[in-house]
């Protein structure tokens, strides 16, 4: 699989999404509704050609509060010019620092009017370099198993694994410091466990949560363990938002329809898009944890 | 009294879950048992952090502690204070285990031989990547039938 091909996020207001994200991040506002299965939508694009699509939504998905985020690429030089419009609109620019090696000092994250949190990392340079967002470059969710996510993602999509953590006393010691004040790590990177066993009576441990990093081309995807029980989308539906859009050749696509209908994967499709549409055709799928994901190839 | 039955179990601590189940699976054949701490549920219930691996007929916990043990010395190969782990492989296999650690590059003291009088033939003494101490051993009484205990089910 090649990479990112778009993201859809929810948002309740297109009108002021689109604003906001024009304005602090230029994206480029290129029309309502071209996507098809995104509900009264608007899609936005950037210089890498990967779009954001704001789904609108009475109650958005945004998930603040755990490590669910969406990363997009830009100069270190532009980054100042979206820190000064952040201040204008008096919005808090967070430095929280992540446990993924490649992130190692992009750490600025806010969030948008929603609460869908935003994180700019360093952009890989591109030929024709405009000001604002160059790509999508990772996006994070979440998962109750992740060894079922991790077989998912690896084994059946044949994706690669970049990093883990949780398996290594060095991500617990670290996490020490957490807990103890001394770093400030972003929501859904950590959590405090109250151990069950009597003997230890109740005691919390600061710990960090587990986690899994899987890349293909240029993209990456994050999934994080969820720490709570969340509601699921019904079985029946799957096709929704938000979701994540994987780009892929023609060749790798039918391997993969059959692929995941031999792993029974909650399937829909394949549509082939109307010629009109920026995609050729999409598989939508559920990944272990529900969400939603779409196979697509790009024309 | 305890009068107990039988062993369930040991655990040992390593610092990289991944890198010791592909030691005990890869260089000592062992097969992967459970995880604990990839679940929701394991996570809101505040489980300890550990995966297991079962060799023949013996189930080895491997706790992830939160610091750093003291490790011992490179070529410390039998034990600071003599606690190890010992397994048996028939007589006619041993030299086999020997080229196998050479192999996968583990280092070892040995091959030691017992006294003609101990139950013991032969043994080879390594570590295991977060310093936990291990032998492999021939038995000269491998021919007596023991009761094995037989594993289940995992935690």
């Amino acid at each position: 699989m090649d990479g990112i091909s778009h993201l859809v996020i929810e948002v309740s207001d297109l009108k002021r999404s689109e604003e906001f994200y024009h304005d602090i991040l230029g994206f480029e506002l290129l029309g309502q509704d071209q996507i098809p299965n995104c509900g009264r939508n608007s899609v936005l694009g950037c210089a890498s050609g990967q779009w954001l699509i704001l789904s609108e939504s009475a109650e958005p998905r945004s998930l603040a509060e755990t490590g669910v985020h969406q990363a997009y690429g830009m100069l270190p030089s532009d980054r100042e010019g979206v820190a000064k419009k952040l201040a204008e609109r008096s919005i808090v620019v967070h430095r929280y620092k992540e446990d993924r090696p490649a992130e190692e000092g992009d750490n600025f994250y806010f969030h948008d009017p929603d609460g869908n949190r935003i994180q700019s990392v360093t952009g890989k340079t591109v030929s024709d370099p405009r000001h604002g967002v160059l790509g999508i470059d990772h996006a994070a969710m979440e998962c109750h198993d992740l060894e079922w996510a991790e077989d998912f993602y690896v084994r059946v999509l044949g994706l690669t694994v970049e990093h883990r953590v949780g398996w290594r006393t060095e991500d617990y010691v670290r996490a020490k410091l957490w807990g103890d004040g001394k770093a400030n790590m972003a929501p859904g990177t950590r959590r405090w466990d109250q151990r069950y066993t009597v003997m230890e009576q109740k005691r919390l441990l600061p710990r960090p949560n587990t986690q899994l990093y899987v890349q293909f081309g240029d993209s990456t995807l994050g999934i994080y363990l969820a720490t709570k029980h969340r509601q699921e989308p019904p079985e029946r539906q799957i096709v929704g938002t938000p979701r994540i859009g994987l780009r892929c050749g023609r060749a790798a696509f039918h391997r993969l329809v059959k692929v995941l209908a031999e792993n029974h994967a909650p399937l829909q499709g394949p549509v082939e898009h109307p010629l009109t549409t920026p995609i050729a055709a999409s598989l939508y799928v559920k990944d272990p944890g529900a969400n939603f994901l779409e196979i697509c190839v790009s024309k | 009294m305890a009068d107990v039955e039988g062993l369930s179990h040991s655990a040992i601590c390593v610092h990289d879950l991944r890198e010791a189940e592909d030691f005990y699976c890869n260089v000592l054949g062992a097969r992967l048992g459970n995880r604990v701490n990839f679940k929701t549920d394991d996570a809101i219930r505040g489980r300890s952090v550990h995966g297991s691996v079962i060799l023949e007929d013996y189930l080895l916990a491997l706790m992830v502690p939160r610091d750093f043990m003291p490790m011992p010395a490179d070529d410390e190969h039998r034990g600071a204070h003599g606690f190890r782990h010992a397994f048996r492989v028939p007589r006619e296999r041993f030299g086999e285990i020997v080229s196998s650690l050479r192999t996968h590059g583990v280092g070892f003291a040995g091959p030691t031989d017992h006294p003609e009088k101990s139950p013991f033939g032969q043994s080879i003494y390594f570590k295991d990547p977060s310093g936990n101490f291990l032998e492999i051993l021939w038995r000269r009484d491998e021919n007596v039938d023991f009761r094995k205990p037989y594993i289940t089910g995992v935690g």
